[in-house]
């Protein structure tokens, strides 16, 4: 039997919707303030990116988390406008007032479209998509990322989690399941990713000493089946070692740069360079993409002919 | 929060609301003033992607009615200082946005705005 906290390869069943509430919103809701304090180096990429942000711009920050991208760049405060979009209420009450400031925060999906069509200069979707259950969730976030930017001028960058992990994490990863693509396998079928449990141990120093509010965080969408999955131990006996396993979906190489050009594709956007593509209105160019630190990113920018 | 530059950028996405779902109208709301640092590039930056009639109008929703009807061509210091103000330091605190089309109703809570869905009002 592998331990309690390794990673677990599973696969995923019922609504999407219901298993991310289980799988991903409720642990967050109940994990925030622990995991908060264990995420608050920005990464460098990231930070490079806020960085080129011209001044005057205004970006969305889709899956916020605690907001720690908000206050950049620390350089020149106040020169951009970052938003922060979360599932997590939790998360938020921490990201409003994340980098000692007041922050612009909206309790939202990063399926849903509650902004004027281009409204955003730029968008950055950081370890967020890798939370969606399946490949239509996942595209579909990349499109309401897409549609949020100018389509002018806008700019994006989306990083999410690798299978392929280096040794400086700390997470061991199953082999035996379905992240080798088949020697067979066309080129023209989808990359596979893996669909894994990433255990979040919660120790009882780390616990909330008040009830957790955690009632009133699922209402909105009236899931009741985390609740008696997260709450088990009951808030009248003493606190023990919790552990909440996070649905996530980690990449195969190659499977990210498809997802956003399928995505972009399915909107009617071109993607390459917008010479090569005189004949387009609108479209992407993928400005870079890569691997660090055990996730793939990439970044983007749309065109479109006056 | 729900400042200004927020409010600014929000649209209604209920099912089948794709029209006249801009801007959200405030109700019964609360609001706090906070002081925040005065940044001239970003206003400068910014004023040009400003849908400005519906600022003007949330800012008198708020009570505030510093801003001219039409943007000026003249982009003064006294003109920055109030739309700095109008867009970064008026905080809705509590109460409500609400859909000029399909009357929806986004709360605020805690300055946090809820733009959650019940699934059978996802489009």
């Amino acid at each position: 039997m592998p331990p309690a906290t390794a990673v677990k390869a599973v696969s995923v069943s019922d609504d999407p919707q219901v298993y991310e509430d289980e799988h991903v919103h409720g642990v967050y809701d109940e994990i925030a303030p622990h995991f908060s304090s264990t995420r608050y180096k920005p990464w460098p990429i990231i930070a490079q990116f806020l960085d080129s942000i011209p001044a005057g711009w205004v970006g969305l920050d889709s899956g916020t988390g605690n907001g720690k991208y908000l206050p950049l760049p620390l350089e020149r405060p106040g020169s951009v406008w970052t938003i922060g979009l979360d599932r997590s209420r939790s998360l938020l009450e921490i990201a409003r007032t994340a980098g000692g400031s007041h922050r612009e925060v909206a309790w939202g999906d990063v399926l849903g479209r509650p902004w004027r069509p281009g409204a955003f200069d730029y968008a950055i979707s950081i370890a967020t998509i890798h939370h969606l259950s399946t490949h239509a969730r996942r595209k579909a976030a990349v499109q309401r990322l897409l549609e949020c930017i100018s389509p002018s001028h806008g700019r994006a960058l989306i990083y999410v989690w690798a299978i392929e992990q280096d040794e400086l994490s700390k997470r061991t990863i199953p082999c035996d399941s379905s992240e080798q693509a088949p020697a067979s396998q066309e080129k023209n079928t989808p990359l596979a990713g893996q669909d894994v449990f990433v255990p979040w141990v919660l120790s009882p120093q780390n616990q909330p000493k008040a009830p957790s509010k955690r009632k009133h965080e699922f209402r909105n969408k009236g899931a009741d089946g985390e609740e008696q999955q997260v709450s088990s131990t009951g808030a009248t006996e003493p606190p023990s070692t919790k552990i909440f396993n996070r649905y996530y979906h980690m990449f195969a190489q190659g499977e990210l740069p498809d997802l956003v050009c399928e995505a972009a594709r399915d909107l009617g956007l071109a993607v390459g360079n917008p010479k090569e593509h005189v004949d387009a209105a609108r479209g992407i160019e993928v400005v870079q993409d890569g691997w660090e630190r055990s996730n793939y990113y990439i970044e983007l920018r749309r065109w479109e002919y006056q | 929060m729900v400042r200004l530059i927020t409010h600014n950028l929000l649209a209604c996405h209920a099912k089948g609301c794709t029209s006249n779902n801009f801007p959200l109208q405030f109700k019964d709301i609360q609001v706090e003033l906070r002081e925040a640092e005065f940044n001239s590039d970003f206003l400068r930056g910014f004023l040009p992607r400003i849908e400005w009639a519906a600022l003007v109008d949330a800012s008198r929703q708020l009570g505030d009615t510093s801003l001219p009807a039409e943007q000026p061509e003249m982009l003064d210091d006294d003109f920055l200082q109030k739309l700095h103000h109008v867009l970064l330091e008026i905080h809705v605190e509590e109460g409500a946005m609400i859909c000029p089309n399909c009357h929806h109703v986004y709360p605020i809570s805690n300055g946090i705005p809820n733009m959650l869905l019940a699934e059978h009002e996802i489009g």
